[in-house]
């Protein structure tokens, strides 16, 4: 019992002293149940016959239902498939290109060429979604646009880019790295930057080349940074930038560019399917987060390095 | 009075206990360090006194006053930390007046306050700069205008010295000791350099391990030693240190090692009946002979180095496999020294420590 | 290094090849937005039949004057900005206290509370449950709906708490004995001396605040409320139907193309105005600053 009034004592005295932090702590933590663990309660519509006028809590329970009736459409099994494949693409073609581009960047001696070239690749970055498919759509269009001109000289007639199934993955993956290329080689030239020079100026004596000095000193001193890196867009694998599909697909093109969550918004805020719609985010979110605990494990077995 | 006192203060993290029951009375005016090794709990019991670290069990007392559970701001004591905490945004004038301005001081008075410690401290010049624009001695300085301008009753140093260079520090510790007879504020000084304990101190108290060892003056820790510890944690170079048997032969006592006999002080806690008992012998450095004298013992040494201060020299040699230092004059020249082949000592310059616990035998405390 | 003479020829002819490839990398980035401010400047009937290039044919600023007639466009304009500024001050407000709470040792349960913010990264109720969830709290259709509903994000909470974390513990000590409160340690020691993180944060708000449009569009009805994004996905709509455009527009001097491209170029002007500011906050630290060593 003495122990126990001490320690409240203890706390007492310690919240007389302490509360400021606990107050500056308070909006956020209010905040942060309000807006996002509230939706994880909610996310309890995954289970329910879900009725607006119920409410979350009040529709009644129905198990797996939902889970079953995903697993049975097409669109959706389509969807998961898509967002697989274009996540495969990204990390095929969009997870290198920064990492060359850094290495480009490196053998460049002019500064100032250096600097106004990286000031140009880094400004797609700050553009929005929104812009880059204006962008995309009017350089596609059949008629007006600068790539069906393009091909026009060489006697192609005009492609219907947007409404070929076909034609999406490239134009989604080329639209990526063009936007996020420059910017995340700013992560590789930090990397680059740390390599100790007299690693360089050795080689220098020792009669390299600058092309062996790349792959002989340059590449193995960034694989650190290289793997973490991986590993991240391990953990993000499902994060397709799902605004950009939202904005470049048509019905002609869902064959290829449906992903999951295009499909949870069809489904849930232009249907309103929600508790079908949740279902799916809920399936969505599970396996994001176990790619995300994988990936941080990972990270801590290779290099001892927590992401968080 | 604005003295401090700490009464059995413990300081425990979770169940690990760092500071086992301190006792301290720090008189008024009165400049006390504290000394140890790192992690021996110095630092942490200066931060009790401060009220930044809480108590765990015991009390502290300022001007008469427990300060127990009185928040840092309201003890009325500032402190000068080891990288100074100076504010990188705000120049010398702002950092030194930021106590005064967040306790709403009048713009007049803050003024007046900060020309006035400026003026004490020769930063009057440097008002407008911006730490960064400092040199290290500069910086310190702007460190303790910063305690002095809140008048505090105790100052508290946790060390302030040892982010210099060796040169700024001998200088910075006179400016500290004379600021402390220009102010006579009470001062409690951290530091694990035993030279700054001994130049700075009235008193210092010897840590070890969360625990204090001695209390006493630079000369009284240095004429007699509690134990070994304090022995050769004061004074630089260091104690030399011999372990040896007590051999009683006739009336007097000697210290036998390897195939060396000294003859040892009269002792009231040694007697005939210690014959055979392990001891440790200490010897100052500055306390050897290189030449013979009617009532000394000598010792054969081979000379491994000679390493010369100037008017003083060290001579480096080996005894019983280990390291022994002696400091000796010069006048002048080394020649006299390179031939040195005995070293030679006087009884009442040995100090004997029980060879299990290391306390001194004849400690003037204890026979009282 | 940088003394091209001391080069063998095969290096001399690798660095040049590379600089060629690196500008023709950076012409293809920079392309796009010469190519749009050139269809924005062109005529409608020059934009349709696809001979823009490179400059303006048959330039005129007949898009621009259609645009900047229209009530809605400048509306639209207007609210970016109150979401944009609200939603960053929003941010700050929530965030840096947050961060600083986070950051002090004596927080009790501060695993807990860390753990709180860390876990939103790692799982999220997604999509519908969040919509529902913004519905049931009322805040469809509203500035401060917008405003509030995205203004904490876990990445930024952590990256700032870092940083305080980063800075030494004495200066909050110092500041304690001078007699400050920990509102005033926040203010005036640790914020001053964490601009660049400050800055960091407040850059990332800015610009997902100017570029969000995904759920300004499903949250706000009222074409009154709508940002600038969700204007111009209204139009860029059109333009994903490749069949109809409407004939009268065929001989007229603007078209849907020069118009959305009118659109884009002025959505894009305050972020290039922006941009020479941002540009000494991009390194590593951007990027890799929720990655704890």
């Amino acid at each position: 019992m003495a122990n126990l009034s001490d320690k409240s004592r203890w706390l007492l005295r310690h919240f007389r002293r302490e509360w400021q932090i606990y107050l500056m702590l308070a909006p956020a933590v209010i905040w942060f149940l309000t807006f996002l663990y509230t939706p994880m309660y909610g996310l309890q519509v995954a289970f329910k016959d879900y009725s607006i006028f119920k409410g979350v809590a009040g529709s009644p329970w129905i198990g797996f239902e939902h889970f079953q009736t995903l697993f049975d459409n097409d669109d959706f099994i389509r969807s998961l498939k898509n967002t697989a494949i274009l996540s495969a693409y990204n990390l095929l073609f969009a997870f290198p290109a920064p990492i060359i581009l850094a290495l480009m960047f490196n053998e460049i001696l002019n500064q100032w060429y250096k600097k106004g070239a990286q000031t140009i690749v880094y400004l797609p970055h700050f553009i929005s979604t929104v812009i880059l498919a204006g962008i995309v759509l009017t350089a596609f269009s059949p008629s007006a646009g600068i790539v069906n001109t393009v091909l026009g000289w060489f006697g192609v007639d005009p492609i219907y880019f947007m409404s070929k199934p076909e034609w999406f993955r490239p134009i989604f993956i080329g639209s990526g790295i063009w936007q996020e290329a420059g910017f995340s080689s700013i992560v590789f030239l930090a990397a680059i930057a740390g390599v100790n020079p007299s690693l360089y100026e050795s080689a220098v004596v020792d009669g390299a080349s600058r092309w062996q000095m790349m792959w002989k000193i340059t590449i193995p001193s960034i694989l650190p940074t290289i793997l973490i890196m991986l590993i991240i867009r391990i953990g993000n694998l499902l994060e397709v930038s799902f605004e950009l599909v939202l904005l470049l697909y048509q019905p002609a093109t869902y064959v290829t560019a449906d992903v999951v969550n295009t499909f949870i918004y069809r489904q849930g805020i232009q249907s309103g399917q929600y508790d079908l719609a949740a279902a799916a985010g809920l399936f969505n979110a599970v396996v994001a987060f176990i790619l995300v605990m994988t990936a941080n494990a990972l990270s801590k077995r290779f290099s001892r390095t927590s992401l968080w | 009075m604005s003295g401090v006192t700490l009464e059995k203060i413990v300081k425990s993290y979770g169940k690990i206990e760092v500071v086992h029951g301190i006792d301290l009375v720090v008189a008024e005016k009165e400049f006390v360090v504290l000394v140890g090794p790192s992690g021996c709990g110095k630092s942490t019991t200066l931060r009790m006194v401060a009220g930044l670290e809480e108590i765990s069990a015991g009390r502290i007392t300022i001007d008469d006053r427990v300060v127990n559970e009185v928040a840092p701001k309201d003890r009325d004591v500032a402190m000068v930390f080891q990288n100074y905490a100076l504010y990188p945004h705000l120049n010398v004038k702002e950092n030194i007046a930021f106590g005064l301005r967040i306790r709403k001081e009048s713009k007049a008075n803050i003024e007046k306050q900060v020309a006035e410690v400026a003026e004490i401290l020769g930063l009057t010049e440097y008002l407008e700069r911006r730490p960064a624009d400092l040199s290290g001695g500069q910086r310190q300085r702007v460190a303790m205008g910063r305690a002095i301008v809140r008048h505090p009753k105790v100052f508290l140093f946790d060390e302030p010295l040892s982010n210099l260079d060796a040169k700024l520090r001998t200088q910075m510790r006179a400016e500290i000791k004379r600021l402390h007879k220009r102010l006579g504020v009470t001062s409690i000084y951290v530091t694990h350099d035993q030279v700054e304990a001994m130049t700075l101190a009235d008193r210092i108290v010897v840590m070890c391990d969360g625990r204090i060892e001695q209390v006493g003056t630079p000369m009284d820790l240095f004429n007699h030693p509690k134990n070994l510890f304090v022995a050769s944690f004061i004074g630089s170079p260091p104690m030399n240190q011999i372990q040896a048997e007590v051999e009683a032969s006739g009336d007097k006592l000697f210290a036998k090692f390897g195939a060396h006999r000294l003859e040892l002080p009269m002792l009231h806690e040694l007697g005939a009946n210690d014959h055979g008992r392990k001891v440790t012998l200490g010897i100052r450095p500055e306390h050897i002979m290189t030449q013979a004298d009617p009532d000394t013992d000598a010792i054969e040494v081979e000379l491994d180095l000679i390493e010369t201060l100037g008017s003083e020299a060290l001579l480096h040699t080996t005894v019983m496999g280990k390291p022994f230092v002696v400091k000796t004059e010069t006048r002048g020249d080394l020649s006299h020294l390179e031939n040195v082949r005995a070293l030679h000592f006087k009884p009442d310059m040995l100090k004997v420590f029980d060879g299990v616990n290391g306390d001194v035998f004849d400690h003037p405390e204890r026979l009282k | 290094m940088a003394n091209m003479n001391l080069y063998s020829r095969g290096d001399k002819f690798f660095v040049r090849i590379n600089m060629v490839l690196v500008g023709l990398f950076t012409l293809a980035t920079l392309y796009p937005f010469i190519y749009i401010a050139a269809v924005s400047l062109s005529s409608g009937m020059a934009a349709r039949s696809g001979v823009v290039v490179l400059t303006p044919v048959e330039a005129t600023f007949a898009a621009y004057q259609q645009i900047l007639v229209d009530p809605d466009f400048w509306n639209s304009y207007l609210n970016t900005f109150i979401y944009t500024i609200g939603g960053t001050i929003m941010s700050l407000l929530l965030v840096i206290p947050a961060a600083y709470a986070l950051s002090r040792p004596q927080l009790i349960g501060r695993r807990f509370w860390n753990l709180m913010v860390a876990f939103t990264m790692w799982f999220n109720a997604g999509m519908i449950p969040f919509w529902l969830n913004m519905r049931d709290l009322g805040l469809l259709d509203s500035y401060f709906g917008i405003i509030i509903g995205f203004a904490v994000n876990a990445f930024n909470i952590i990256l700032l708490r870092n940083f305080f974390e980063s800075i030494p513990r004495s200066f909050e000590e110092a500041a304690r004995m001078d007699g400050a409160n920990e509102f005033q340690v926040l203010w005036k020691v640790f914020i001053p001396l964490s601009k660049p993180a400050i800055a960091t944060i407040t850059l990332f708000c800015v610009v997902a605040r100017w570029n969000g449009f995904f759920w300004a569009m499903i949250l706000l009805q009222d074409e009154g409320k709508i940002p600038l994004q969700v204007y111009l996905r209204k139009t860029i709509a059109e333009l994903s139907d490749d069949h109809e455009f409407s004939s009268t527009l065929l001989s007229s001097l603007y078209s849907a193309e020069t118009v959305n491209a009118a659109i884009i170029v002025c959505s894009i002007i305050p972020v290039l105005l922006f941009y020479p500011f941002i540009q000494k906050y991009f390194n590593k630290g951007i990027l890799l600053g929720g990655v704890k060593e």
